[in-house]
């Protein structure tokens, strides 16, 4: 019985996030079915770049990168060699993770801002191999055409297609987050020091959280392409790096479903926001001030600051 | 070398810029024994665990642990091989709980660390809870480790270094921030251990009392040089050790 409480205690919030995500389709507009798949693909973005900064502790501006090469990937396969979308997108997640692998290993040897800096300049280099590569990427005008099957055409159709895709990535990132390696992280972001002295190569786990959360923004990038019908390099900018910080930072990075919740608000926000004004960037930036100065651990830090989810954080504290 | 000496420095020196903190120390640490270096604050004690535990690297010298040379060697293979450390301002995971700091400890002590898929509650948890009992806070076992007193803290450590199965454990200052019932049950876990699984152990220390009640020989470090050696009855009557550190009337 306490074991089924436990388990009820622990996944009621995801449960329940399924079966809204489940029923949403039939009950709103074709419009909000394509905000609502926008929010599920970056809200797989969002929580792949968590891993890097709520769990260990780093702040990475080129996650964009991974989503790029990812979205490029399946591009260029369904577009120049008529792959199956099934097949491109586990393509698209050994890619992305190539490209981690091969960033990262630069990256992960340098600590705090020098990370953020260095991460943001090999997703710009990223980006301006897409944008000048014409014979390839397309370069500016990208690739178009990027259309799923059939059966996948309907807006209803893809968006169930990203909810499993979705949350098998996200039942995947939390199981790694619950894990003994999960748990090095954690050790990493709280004391890089102490971790090293009880016999862990920090580099080393480093570099593999790097390309397991590239590989997992490829897998959302891969789902991008075919939702949007086209892929253009603004995927890999570093303006598109700043969207997932927005949404961890916005839900809490301290929390697994943060940036989950992050993405609906921003997704919702751009959605509306976009509707009565251009000057989108402005009303965001403006919630992003609101949310640092009164939330500093985002909505789920406030909602725990109240009490509830005592349990369960990225930094918990876990009854044992 | 000698098979009964686990950790030996030759000529052991370490200089930030043009400042020379620890001037060829040449030392020999037996297996099984409980050591301490003593010397005022700034005589390099903390230095000489740095450069032994691979913390800073070393300007000259060598170091070898149980007659391997690890002079300069990265702190994760130092601590792998069996020699770790307990740090003089408390060193533990502040986010995690008293519990997961000593798991974790544990975790990377059986190579489990780099598994993706098992929830890391299902690893280790008789042998965590065993270690939070003989260091004394399993009471604190739900608590936030950061929250906890400085002597908790300090007990946590330990836990932690004992966590690795070290066969050489360095402590810095063990009882700093305790009180004396704290100290005491500190220390004779130490020396339990010591006589129950032969661990050899290395500390620092200022309070005297600790330095002669417990350690089986001494060394005295001035100003980076070694300057005395023996048992602590010979220490004690030392001369220049006496001018150094221990005042006179001791």
């Amino acid at each position: 019985m306490d074991k089924k409480n436990s388990f009820l205690k622990r996944f009621w919030l995801p449960a329940l996030l399924f079966f809204i995500a489940l029923i949403l389709p039939l009950v709103v507009a074709e419009f909000w079915v394509h905000v609502f798949n926008e929010i599920l693909i970056l809200g797989l973005f969002a929580a792949a770049f968590n891993l890097i900064f709520g769990y260990m502790g780093q702040l990475s501006f080129g996650q964009a990168a991974y989503y790029g090469i990812g979205a490029y990937t399946t591009g260029l396969l369904m577009v120049k060699l008529q792959w199956p979308l099934f097949a491109c997108l586990p393509v698209s997640m050994i890619t992305a993770g190539i490209g981690a692998l091969i960033l990262g290993y630069f990256c992960v040897k340098l600590r705090g801002i020098y990370f953020a800096i260095l991460t943001m300049a090999f997703g710009q280099l990223v980006f301006f191999i897409l944008f000048q590569w014409y014979s390839f990427t397309g370069g500016d005008n990208g690739l178009q055409g990027i259309n799923p099957p059939v059966w996948l055409f309907k807006a209803n159709a893809y968006y169930y297609f990203s909810l499993a895709v979705v949350t098998i990535g996200m039942i995947a990132l939390y199981f790694i987050t619950e894990s003994p390696f999960g748990y090095t992280l954690r050790a990493i972001r709280d004391n890089t020091e102490r971790t090293e002295f009880i016999g862990i190569n920090v580099q080393r786990y480093m570099l593999i959280n790097f390309v397991i959360s590239g590989m997992f923004c490829g897998l959302a990038g891969a789902l991008w392409g075919p939702f949007n019908r086209s892929v253009a390099p603004d995927l890999s900018s570093w303006q598109n790096s700043g969207h997932p910080v927005f949404m961890a930072v916005m839900g809490g990075p301290h929390h697994f479903l943060g940036p989950m919740i992050g993405s609906v608000i921003f997704t919702f926000l751009n959605a509306f926001v976009t509707g009565f004004t251009e000057y989108w960037p402005l009303v965001s930036g403006v919630v992003m001030i609101i949310v640092v100065l009164l939330m500093p651990g985002g909505l789920f830090g406030i909602i725990k600051s109240k009490g509830y989810f005592s349990s369960r954080d990225v930094g918990d504290v876990k009854n044992e | 070398m000698n098979d009964d000496i686990i950790l030996k420095t030759d000529h052991l020196s370490k200089s930030f810029f043009k400042y020379q903190v620890l001037t060829d120390v040449n030392y020999q640490l037996k297996r099984g024994e409980i050591a301490a270096i003593i010397g005022p604050n700034g005589a390099g004690k903390s230095t000489f665990f740095n450069l032994v535990t691979g913390y800073h690297t070393v300007s000259g010298g060598h170091v070898f642990f149980r007659g391997q040379e690890i002079t300069n060697w990265a702190r994760h293979k130092i601590a792998r091989i069996g020699l770790t450390r307990a740090f003089q301002v408390s060193n533990i995971y502040p986010k995690l709980t008293t519990y997961e700091n000593v798991r974790q400890s544990i975790l990377a002590q059986l190579k489990k660390t780099l598994n993706f898929f098992t929830p890391a509650s299902k690893f280790a948890r008789n042998e965590t809870l065993e270690l939070l009992k003989i260091t004394g806070i399993s009471g604190f076992r739900n608590t936030e480790a950061g929250i906890l007193s400085q002597g908790d803290k300090k007990k946590l450590e330990l836990a932690l270094a004992l966590a690795s199965k070290p066969d050489l454990l360095l402590l810095d200052e063990p009882t700093a921030g305790m009180s004396s019932e704290e100290t005491h049950e500190t220390m004779q876990l130490v020396k339990q251990l010591n006589k129950d699984i032969g661990l050899t152990i290395l500390f620092t220390e200022h309070d005297i009392s600790v330095i002669f009640g417990y350690a089986q020989k001494l060394s005295v470090l001035h100003q980076g040089v070694l300057v005395a050696e023996g048992t602590p009855e010979e220490v004690r009557q030392n001369k220049e050790a006496q001018a150094c550190y221990l005042g006179e009337e001791i």
